[in-house]
This record gives C-alpha cells, sequence and structure tokens, in this order.
C-alpha cells in the first residue's frame, strides 16, 4: 500500500533525475575537498578508530597493583589475601571493531609468588578486582593453569600455563566472532565470543611481585599476526569459492550492464564472441537477456554518444525529436543535468561571455532547490579561474562529469518504454544492484552484530589483481 | 530462535540501498576486468572506447587467446610453441600442465589416427615422464588404453576424445598463463557474485530481508515473514 502512494507522490521521472543529481552533488563535494586523491576514502565512511595505545590508569583497580610510569607495565606489590584483591587493568580504550582481528600481547617479567597472571578481555562494566573470566561477559586466559575462563563460574582446560619469559597474546577475530588467545607466537586456541558490544583489553595480576607488559602493538608481535590474518583470509575465501553460480550467469550480467547503459556496440561484439566460444553461451532468459533492457537501444547510444562529444543542443534536439515527453518540462532535473553540461562544455570551449549570456539564460528557473542551487556555484566557479581544470571545480571538465549526465538520460529514456512496470528499477543496472545489496549486507550483518567486522569494499576485490 | 531474527522491510531496504555511494568507474573496471580475463579481446577494446575505462595490455590477451584456440581445435603442438614464445617458464615450472598438453597431443594423434606416430610419441616423449612421477603413469596408461580398442569412440576410455577433454587442457593453459602474467585466473565479477551469496547467507541466520536470488532479473524478493 505504501509502496503505490510514494510512487505516486513522486513521478519516477523526477525520482531518477534527483537520483543523478544526488550523485553530482556527492562528486561535487568529496572531490571539492581532494581533488589529486579522489573520493575513496569519503566513500565509505572510514573514520580512523581509536585503539588502545596504554592502559588506563584512573580506573585501574583501587591500588592492588601498581601501573609503571610508562603505562605500559604492572606489577603487583603486596602479598595478596583474598580472592577480591586482584590486580586488574584495563587499557585505555576499547578494542577497535571495525576490521577482521585485534591482537594485544603481554610479557611477563616477572611470575611473582605464584604465578596468577591473565590475559583477556573485560567489558567497561566490569568490576575490577576479579580475574578477567571470573564474572559474566568478560573472558580470560589464566597463567597458572593454562584455563580459559568465560564467566561461567568455572575454567576449562584450554592450554599450556605460562611463566616468566613467556609472551602471550590475546585476540579478536570478529569475522568468526571469536577471541583467540597464543603463547610464545604459537597459536593456543580459540573460543566462540559470547560478549557483545566492545570490549576491553585485560591484564592482571595477582600475587606479590608479578610482573608484565604490554605491547599494544607499539613493538612488533611475537605472533605472526599478518600471517594469521592471511590464512583467516583464505579459510573465508575458500567458502566463497565453494559457492557455485549458474556458468555463464556473470556473462549475463556483464550483457545486461551494456544494455542498461546503451554500450550497443561493446553489446554486439560481446554477442558474436559470446558464439564464437567453445561452447557456445546460451543467449537466454537465465543469462539476462531481458527484453527491457533492450529497449530503444541503439537511440541510447545515438544520445549518450552525443553527449559523451559535448554535442548538448543537439541532444536536446534529438531528445525532443525522439522522446519529447523527456524535456517537455523545462524545469526538470534532466533540462537542469543538460544545461549544466552546456554550460560546461562553453567553458572548455574557452567561451566564457557566451557562457556567461548562456548561465543567466537557463539557470534562473530552477531556483527551486537547494541541490540546484549549490551545483550552479559549481558550475559558475568554473569562470573564476584561469586554469579551470586544476580548480577545485575541474572535476566538471573530466569524462566522468559527462558520463554522468549521459546515465541519467539513458535512465530516463529506459523508464519511457511503456512495458516498464516498476520505472524507479531503471536507475540501476543489474551489476549496480548486486553491489549495492552486497554492500547493504555487510552493514546490516555488521549493525546486527554490534557494529563489529568489516565493510564491504568494492575497491578491494578492484584492487586485489597481483597475486601475492 | 526464529522470534529473535530481525525483520527488515522492504521500504527500509531500499532506502539503505540507495545510500550506498558507488561509482560508474567502479562498474566499468569490473566489467573490463571480465571482458579481458575472459579474453574477449575486440570486445574489451570497443568497450574501453564507448566508456573510455583505463587502457588495458590487450596484446597479452591474444596471445592467450590464441594458445587456448590452438588446444580447442587440437592444434597441441602449436600451442606449446606459442606458450615457450609467450614465456618458456610456464611450461618449465607446471610439470603437470607441461604433461597434460603432451597427453592430449597423444589424444590428438590418435584421433586422427596417426598411430605409428602416435606410438613412437608415447614411448619418447611421455613414458620417462610417467616414470618420473607415479599419477602421470596412471593417465598415461589410461592414455595408452585407447590403443586397445578398434572402435576408439566407444571404449571404457573414450572420454578422453570428448570435446571436454580439450577444453580442460585449454583452461589449464590459459589459467597457467594469466598467473605467469600475474592476473588473477578468475574474473572479479563471479567472485562478487559469490560474496552476494554468503553475504545473504550469513545475514540470514540474523535477519529477514528482501534478497536477491534471481541472476536474471536481480530484483529483490519480499522477506519470508
Amino acid at each position: 500500500m505504501s509502496e503505490a502512494t510514494s510512487q505516486s507522490e513522486i513521478p519516477a521521472k523526477d525520482s531518477i533525475g534527483d537520483y543523478f543529481l544526488d550523485l553530482w552533488c556527492h562528486t561535487s563535494k568529496t572531490l571539492a575537498l581532494k581533488p589529486e586523491t579522489g573520493a575513496e576514502s569519503e566513500l565509505y565512511d572510514d573514520e580512523e578508530e581509536e585503539q588502545p595505545t596504554a592502559l588506563d590508569t584512573l580506573n585501574s583497580s583501587g591500588g592492588f597493583s601498581v601501573v609503571g610510569p610508562d603505562k605500559l607495565s604492572l606489577l603487583y606489590p603486596n602479598v595478596n589475601l583474598h580472592r577480591h584483591d586482584v590486580g586488574v587493568v584495563q587499557a585505555n580504550h576499547s578494542a577497535p571493531l571495525k576490521r577482521m582481528l585485534y591482537y594485544f600481547e603481554i610479557y611477563v617479567k616477572n611470575a611473582g609468588a605464584k604465578g596468577q597472571i591473565a590475559i583477556g578481555f573485560t567489558t567497561s562494566a566490569f568490576k575490577v578486582r576479579r580475574q578477567p573470566g571470573w564474572e559474566a561477559n568478560s573472558c580470560g586466559y589464566h597463567g597458572v593453569d593454562g584455563f580459559l575462563y568465560r564467566g561461567h563460574g568455572k575454567g576449562e582446560a584450554f592450554g599450556p600455563t605460562f611463566t616468566a619469559g613467556d609472551t602471550v597474546g590475546g585476540g579478536i577475530n570478529y569475522a568468526m566472532q571469536e577471541f583467540f588467545f597464543t603463547k610464545n607466537g604459537v597459536l593456543v586456541g580459540s573460543v566462540y565470543k559470547e560478549v557483545k558490544g566492545p570490549v576491553f583489553p585485560t591484564v592482571a595480576v595477582h600475587s606479590q611481585n608479578e610482573e608484565v607488559t604490554v605491547n599494544f602493538g607499539q613493538d612488533p608481535f611475537v605472533f605472526d599476526l599478518k600471517a594469521y590474518e592471511a590464512e583467516q583470509r583464505a579459510k573465508q575465501q575458500v567458502k566463497i569459492d565453494n559457492i557455485s553460480i549458474p556458468p555463464d550467469a556473470s556473462y549475463g550480467i556483464v550483457r545486461s550492464y551494456l544494455q542498461h547503459n546503451g554500450y550497443e556496440e561493446t553489446l554486439k561484439l560481446l554477442d558474436i564472441a559470446g558464439q564464437s566460444t567453445v561452447p557456445p553461451i546460451s543467449v537466454a532468459p537465465e543469462n539476462g537477456v531481458s527484453e527491457e533492457e533492450m529497449y530503444a537501444l541503439s537511440e541510447r547510444k545515438t544520445i549518450r554518444q552525443l553527449i559523451k562529444s559535448g554535442k548538448i543542443d543537439e541532444t536536446f534536439s534529438t531528445l525532443g525529436k525522439w522522446y519529447p515527453q523527456i524535456i517537455e518540462d523545462g524545469t526538470s532535473t534532466i533540462c537542469f543535468l543538460l544545461h549544466c553540461q552546456k554550460f560546461i562544455e562553453l567553458v572548455r570551449d574557452g567561451k566564457l561571455e557566451e557562457a556567461v549570456l548562456y548561465g543567466r539564460r537557463e539557470f534562473d528557473k530552477f531556483k527551486k532547490s537547494s541541490a540546484f542551487d549549490d551545483l550552479v556555484k559549481d558550475c559558475a566557479a568554473l569562470l573564476a579561474y584561469d586554469q579551470p581544470s586544476k580548480s577545485s571545480v575541474g572535476y566538471l571538465l573530466g569524462d566522468s562529469q559527462k558520463e554522468l549526465v549521459a546515465d541519467a538520460v539513458n535512465a530516463i529514456i529506459l523508464s519511457t518504454n511503456p512495458n516498464v512496470k516498476d520505472p524507479s528499477l531503471c536507475k540501476h543496472s543489474s551489476l549496480e544492484r548486486i553491489i549495492r545489496q552486497v554492500t547493504v549486507c555487510f552493514l546490516e550483518k555488521m549493525s546486527l552484530n554490534g557494529d563489529q567486522g568489516e565493510a564491504f569494499r568494492l575497491s578491494r576485490i578492484l584492487k586485489s589483481s597481483k597475486k601475492s | 530462535m526464529a522470534s529473535s531474527k530481525k525483520v527488515i522491510t522492504r521500504e527500509e531496504w531500499e532506502k539503505m540501498l540507495c545510500s550506498v555511494k558507488m561509482r560508474k568507474e567502479d562498474m566499468n573496471k569490473l566489467v573490463m576486468n571480465f571482458l579481458v580475463t575472459e579474453g574477449f579481446v575486440e570486445v574489451a577494446e570497443k568497450f574501453q572506447l564507448e566508456t573510455g575505462t583505463e587502457h588495458i595490455d590487450l596484446a597479452t590477451i591474444t596471445d592467450r587467446m590464441a594458445v587456448k584456440r590452438a588446444v580447442q581445435s587440437g592444434n597441441v603442438e602449436d600451442a606449446i610453441e606459442k606458450v615457450n614464445d609467450l614465456n618458456p617458464e610456464i611450461l618449465d615450472t607446471n610439470p603437470l600442465l607441461f604433461f597434460h598438453l603432451q597427453q592430449q597431443r597423444l589424444i590428438e594423434l590418435i584421433r586422427n589416427g596417426k598411430i605409428k606416430e602416435a606410438l613412437e610419441f608415447a614411448q619418447e616423449e611421455l613414458a620417462p615422464r610417467g616414470e618420473e612421477n607415479h599419477c602421470f603413469l596412471e593417465e598415461l596408461e589410461r592414455t595408452v588404453a585407447l590403443f586397445a580398442f578398434e572402435d576408439v569412440s566407444n571404449c571404457p576410455v573414450s572420454d578422453l576424445l570428448d570435446i571436454s577433454q580439450r577444453l580442460k587442457t585449454a583452461s589449464e593453459v590459459n589459467a597457467a598463463i594469466l598467473t605467469s602474467q600475474s592476473h588473477e585466473k578468475d574474473p572479479k565479477l563471479p567472485h562478487l557474485m559469490k560474496i552476494l551469496i554468503w553475504a545473504q547467507n550469513h545475514l540470514d541466520e540474523m535477519a529477514s530481508y528482501p534478497r536477491i536470488t534471481d541472476w536474471s532479473t536481480t530484483t529483490l524478493e519480499d522477506p519470508s515473514l
């Protein structure tokens, strides 16, 4: 029900135009900030997460242990009397979440009277004075017995004991939702991570003269974390590789991409090539051959070429002949995009006066939203520079701006197909829908896991061209 | 368990889909990578013209495709020569691949009824390799069994004469050349599609949401409630 109403409120034509307008706004903001490096990091909200760098001195356990002045060592100076006088200290920050692995190490300098050292993870609600693993929502690997405690009251046999001279590591594998522990560079084992939400790297000492130092990555780790990560990724990779997809499905996606965008010449050659492979690729509905995407293929190709060669006047006249309904409303977004492009072409040709006159004549009628205004400002800024292509709005003179306008017009033409049931589908090719779906699946999975893990990055797939 | 699953409506999901930031160039790169890896040279050239997607050394595809086609059409000797022209290390460092090419050559000789030549070739070129490696020996014996049957198209090892045997060998050479050029053997697009299935399967455990299951339409299917 709600879908039907929302569709009638916004005509499909406008929703398509607005979509491309948004895309442009996005390029404008990001490229204006970083003209050289491109928009890569801006595409993903990729702020660097804060990480543990030292032991927390404010919150440390009521005087039972002493954190060294470097905030990276911990000593238990007293004789322990009670199970509630553990010298436990958390890191100054919780472990970062948006990655595959987090890891830190401790070195046992002195095992003291009883060697009751533990390493683990605890939440911010953890009761200091107790060993990690003794309380709910915590997990600890204990040196004295090699047991793992997971807040269940009783420990379980896990690995070897550790004592003076040993380096012990604690890590989180977000992809597998596991804690893992190492001793002297060797993996001891891993365990399902029941604790959700942020956890703090935690160290505990509990008998006289016990002393440990902590490495939050400021020094090289004894454990080969890089190799472990590669191994974990490879494991995941094998699982993905073993998934089967229909043999020619990717061919179908490519074909449909070419159809969608009106890359007619490439499409023709692909069809010929598909026939001459051994065995020939069947061009059947299951391989993405849809009549809808063949709609107006050569018209779309012609118009795309006009836009890409900067012939905007001809684009207008051709559209007027073939699809008058598209430019009927002179204040539509699609007209706005085309007028901007015309303005840009005039600047490119150095016809600045003509550009000014054109802009004054055409842009006035679009003063209906701030997005229009901002983009007009971007266009106008071209006039201010001696070398506009090197300015902060230089992106306007690039091929991708033409491509954006051409894509918008292409999508609008697709939506004029009377057989199209849902015109909003014309915005995206199959390929684009797949990428969007993958991205959202990852984001949703992260959010359901308490914002843990890695986001999907197309750039990672694109860049992995060299075999390491 | 089922009750704890989060339900995400189509409307919410589409809103999230819309907020994904994408770049056209990246999609063009994926398509270009597909065309290059699959060896569609002319198509890749045209795509470069139509989209301005960055130039890739297309000459290397032409050579690779020539080798692949040679094997597919049974000209194995020619294919071996071409591979060595491209990079002699490919066969030097891949004894199994070299054996399979030689085996294919033997199969082609038998197919063409050149029995004398085939026998000589088997004894001189293949037998010594079989002695080196036990796996090779078994495959060699299977291949030599073709000599024993009058009607080779109807014998227990007739699968060796099948076109699929040629295709298998051809794709093995293709992959080896790609690896030697530090290209990945497989195009990235199928990998992306597999990631989608994988990600959807994982998310299924936690939520109910609109999925893509049909590659031909890639439209969203309503979440099952």
